[in-house]
């Protein structure tokens, strides 16, 4: 039964239906196969109940705002200063995606949020760069991890919360992660920047520079409204995000004047239909997390680990490729829900580090969101770059292989995870 | 099997209510010969509570052990467990009320709720955290404290002069640690549990807030038990309220330990402390309350202070 | 089709209402918290209602998503076939996207009258959550209609997704 839903959703995946209804059609089936005996109305409790998390308000807000700054001048101006910093080395524009994503997703916490704010600012000047359309698309898509390794991050809030770990030396641990791989993401542009001879502009005097970023200063009160309203704590990122709409609509509309009423209506509307369509992916994700947790997949891990008498390696391999399967079809904090708490205390009573653990399990949850078929952030790049799903998939691959190299990095050397949280609490 | 439940519930596998649940779960199905069996979702895999409430009236899952605070929602009489000091500190005096009328009146203002409510675990009282000092109750006057969703809690710290605020438990630890709010109402082991005296400075054990839990199953399945595995269950969930209150005892014990040791300011507040924090917060919290319980809530409030009395004497 | 214009008009005026009400309501959430005191306690509503605003706005863009071919989808396989099995590839679509949206809409209405007779509230506002479950169901008949339409050759949401790319 199972492989005929399996089979099921294949063929509706590869026909081009919806990508809601692949996911929902055999979400329907499985009920029926399955759980028969339950009511259907839960169908609908389920579907509502995977978005129905105030934690997800940052998406909307920030697409909002990316929305307003790219149909305005901010995001242009904003990219006019990076390109006078950093527009003459080799490869610049892809560095700066690396570090971009990492300042923006650190703030955000969200990985789809920062695809959906970085995509429409970053695309086009790597594609004028002269980086291929599938590397700028898999380094967006890619580098937009590092938000839930990057403190603050809500994964390890809940990862503490579970396994009882310190969330402070979870955060440094994040840190030192989350540097490395975007240190290992900036490799890999480097070597493509190389290989593909991307151009670059000449080097602009230090007056030459003064001079954009004077232009840019309204501009770039947007970082630091968001990035200040967080860390001096008068925001959550939610809130910087809905401020943040507020200050694109101030400046785009009254101190710049190339925004009108009716361009506000028409850019609120947009964002809106662009919120819908990654939120009907999470809602059907919810539902399908429902039935797979009532399978009682933990158990079966847990049975499956003492049948094979796992030692530390074996341990981990298991521990990875559960994640990696999981993250392909239900959405990754749903995965960490599930499948910390059987193996969690196999990971401990092996003498794994509950920290090193947590960077382990954290890495294999952002790999979920750029891994195919359900790699959310795929979708958010797909709608709001309006590329198909398809080229996206094509230009992810390198980068899941580069993340699969980091993670068994992280794996076997834990000292890259803990060397911060012992060098700050001893 | 011939009865199988579903129980989701929020708290993660070491804390005391789902250590309990699993020894509840062994009893039952040893005494009814493995006919009636428990899976237990810990860690709201099921949904967060509101969900899995919902999901005992609809039948999706058949039972829940809720915190009360996160039931208003459904039955508005219940908040009155939210008005602080209302249990008595002592453990037994407490266990008189929850037990006595008190508790089956309040049980019984699930009746035409579409859940049936078996019984009334305790879960720990809440205490103050903040950044900012808290020697006396004047020092709250001003700060910022979360809260969670609920009229009652907001009228609480309005009686202090603080100000309420409403943020969701996930972006808590953050907040505190960017100072976006002063301070959190929680119990210890949370406390501990959640790292939020990581970011925090000041602790005043006040046990002002009873965090109890309320036993729901659905109807339909519940009637559909044959009336001695009723009983079974209802009395296995009794049975273990002596175990669960020595384990939580220990919990708590232990979370302070841990957070002593972090450095942080810790204050016991002392019986005349705690009488002015009653006396201040009582009141106007029972009157936000009765504003939205309406008669039942009245009567409840009634029937409690009668046996309040009883009992603290 | 002036029934199809009014009700475009319709769904994006609540868009944009909800929308800026959302931004609106976590800015003055912000500015009231800034202000502080017992006078802060009383806008912590606010969180409750951007929440629910959101599923509202979430749901009531379907329709409109679906209409634009907005909606992700693997089409690169189906694009490529032969231009009658495409089309009947598409009609398919049509076809079973719209028997799934009235299904769960239906279930959705099912849902509404359950909740609504349990008298579930939300907890800080009182609103009736049975109110809340409308808003999949006015999603999914949102849905249903545009996949109707481009069934029945009214509207043709294939080609608008092309021009978008
Ligand atoms: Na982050
Ligand atoms: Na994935």
């Amino acid at each position: 039964m199972l492989i005929i839903i399996c089979a099921l959703a294949l063929f509706l995946l590869v026909a081009g239906f919806e990508m809601f209804l692949v996911l929902g059609i055999p979400a329907l089936a499985t009920k029926t196969a399955f759980y028969s005996t339950l009511p259907d109305a839960v169908i609908v409790q389920k579907i509502l109940g995977g978005i129905d998390h105030s934690t997800l308000l940052a998406i909307p807000f920030f697409i909002f705002a990316a929305n307003l700054m790219g149909s305005g001048q901010i995001a242009s101006q904003l990219i006019g200063v990076v390109k006078a910093m950093v527009g003459h080395t080799r490869g610049g524009m892809g560095h700066t995606v690396v570090g971009g994503s990492m300042a923006f997703g650190s703030v955000s916490g969200s990985a789809p949020a920062t695809v959906a704010a970085m995509g429409r600012m970053v695309y086009p000047e790597m594609r004028k760069a002269g980086f291929s359309e599938k590397f700028s698309l898999g380094l967006l898509v890619s580098s937009a991890e590092t938000a839930l390794l990057i403190p603050p991050s809500i994964t390890f809030i809940i990862y503490g919360w579970m396994t009882g770990t310190s969330i402070a030396q979870l955060f440094a641990g994040g840190l030192a992660v989350g540097l490395f791989l975007g240190l290992a993401f900036c490799i890999y542009v480097a070597i493509e920047a190389r290989r593909s001879g991307t151009k670059s502009d000449p080097r602009l005097s230090w007056s030459e520079r003064g001079k954009v970023i004077l232009d840019a200063k309204w501009a770039l009160g947007m970082p630091i409204i968001i990035l200040g309203g967080i860390y001096s704590g008068i925001v959550t990122p939610t809130e910087a995000a809905a401020i943040s709409v507020v200050y694109a609509i101030v400046i785009e509309m009254v101190v710049h004047r190339n925004l009108k009423f009716g361009d506000l209506f028409d850019i609120t509307e947009k964002s809106a239909v662009a919120t819908a369509i990654i939120f009907i992916l999470l809602a059907m994700g919810g539902l399908i997390s429902f039935f797979v947790t009532l399978a009682q997949v933990p158990m079966q891990i847990s049975d499956f680990l003492t049948a094979i008498n796992a030692g530390p390696v074996e341990f981990l391999i298991v521990v990875n490729v559960c994640f990696l399967i999981a993250g392909m079809f239900i959405d990754p904090n749903s995965a960490l829900l599930i499948l910390v708490p059987p193996l969690f205390p196999v990971a401990t009573s092996l003498g794994i580090d509950p920290i090193h653990f947590g960077m382990i399990v954290t890495l294999n949850i952002s790999l979920g969101m750029i891994t195919p078929p359900f790699g959310l952030d795929i979708f958010v790049a797909s709608s709001t770059l309006g590329k198909p799903v398809m080229n996206i998939v094509n230009g992810v691959w390198p980068f899941v292989a580069l993340n699969i190299i980091v993670l068994i990095i992280i794996t076997y050397v834990p000292e890259i995870s803990l060397f911060v949280p012992r060098l700050i609490f001893g | 099997q011939e009865y199988v439940a579903k129980i989701g519930h929020l708290e993660s596998t070491q804390q005391s209510r789902h250590v309990h649940l699993e020894k509840v779960a062994q009893i039952v199905s040893e005494e009814t010969d493995g006919n009636v069996e428990f899976q237990i979702f810990p860690q709201s895999q099921l949904g967060n509570q509101r969900q899995m409430t919902e999901g005992v009236q609809l039948g999706t899952i058949e039972a829940t052990v809720a915190p009360a605070a996160f039931l208003g929602g459904f039955n508005s009489a219940v908040s009155i467990m939210d008005i602080p000091y209302l249990l008595p500190n002592d453990p037994e005096q407490a266990e008189a009320l929850r037990e006595g009328e008190f508790g089956q009146a309040l049980l019984d203002t699930f009746d035409d709720k579409g859940v049936v409510a078996i019984g009334i675990w305790p879960n720990g009282r809440k205490s103050f955290t903040s950044n900012k000092p808290l020697a006396d109750i004047s020092d709250f006057e001003g700060q910022k404290f979360r809260v969670m969703d609920s009229k009652i809690l907001i009228e609480q710290f309005n009686a202090l002069g603080a100000s309420a605020i409403a943020l969701p438990f996930g972006e808590l630890y953050t907040s505190l640690q960017t100072g976006i709010v002063d301070g959190e109402e929680n119990p210890l082991d949370t406390i501990k549990s959640m790292n939020f005296y990581e970011v925090q400075d000041y602790l005043v054990v006040s046990d002002h807030g009873a965090m109890e839990d309320i036993i729901l199953f659905n109807p339909t399945w519940w009637g559909n038990l044959p009336e001695e595995y009723q009983t079974v269950i209802t009395e296995a969930f009794q049975s273990v309220v002596p175990e669960l209150t020595a384990h939580k005892a220990a919990a708590v014990e232990d979370a302070l330990k841990t957070i002593e040791e972090s450095g942080i300011d810790v204050r016991v507040a002392s019986e005349e402390e705690r009488a002015d924090f009653r006396e201040k917060m009582f009141d106007p919290a029972a009157a936000a309350y009765k504003e939205m319980a309406g008669d039942t809530g009245a009567e409840l409030l009634e029937i409690y202070q009668a046996q309040y009395d009883e009992v603290s004497q | 089709m002036p029934f199809l214009n009014a009700l475009r008009w319709i769904e994006r005026s609540l868009l944009v209402t909800i929308f800026l009400s959302m931004v609106a309501l976590y800015f003055t959430s912000v500015v009231t918290r800034e202000i502080g005191g017992t006078f802060a306690s009383q806008f912590a509503w606010i969180e409750e209602a951007v929440r629910l605003l959101n599923l509202f706005l979430v749901f009531l863009a379907l329709g409109l998503a679906l209409e634009r071919g907005k909606h992700v989808g693997v089409d690169t396989f189906r694009d490529r076939l032969p231009g009658h099995l495409r089309r009947a590839i598409l009609k398919c679509i049509d076809a079973i996207g719209l028997v799934f949206s009235l299904y769960v809409a239906w279930l959705g209405l099912s849902l509404v009258r359950f909740v609504l007779s349990t008298g579930q509230s939300s907890p800080t506002l009182g609103i009736p959550m049975g109110l809340v479950y409308c808003a999949p169901v006015a999603g999914f008949l949102l849905l249903s209609l545009r996949y109707g339409l481009s069934l029945f050759g009214v509207i043709d949401r294939f080609s608008a997704r092309e021009e978008t790319v």
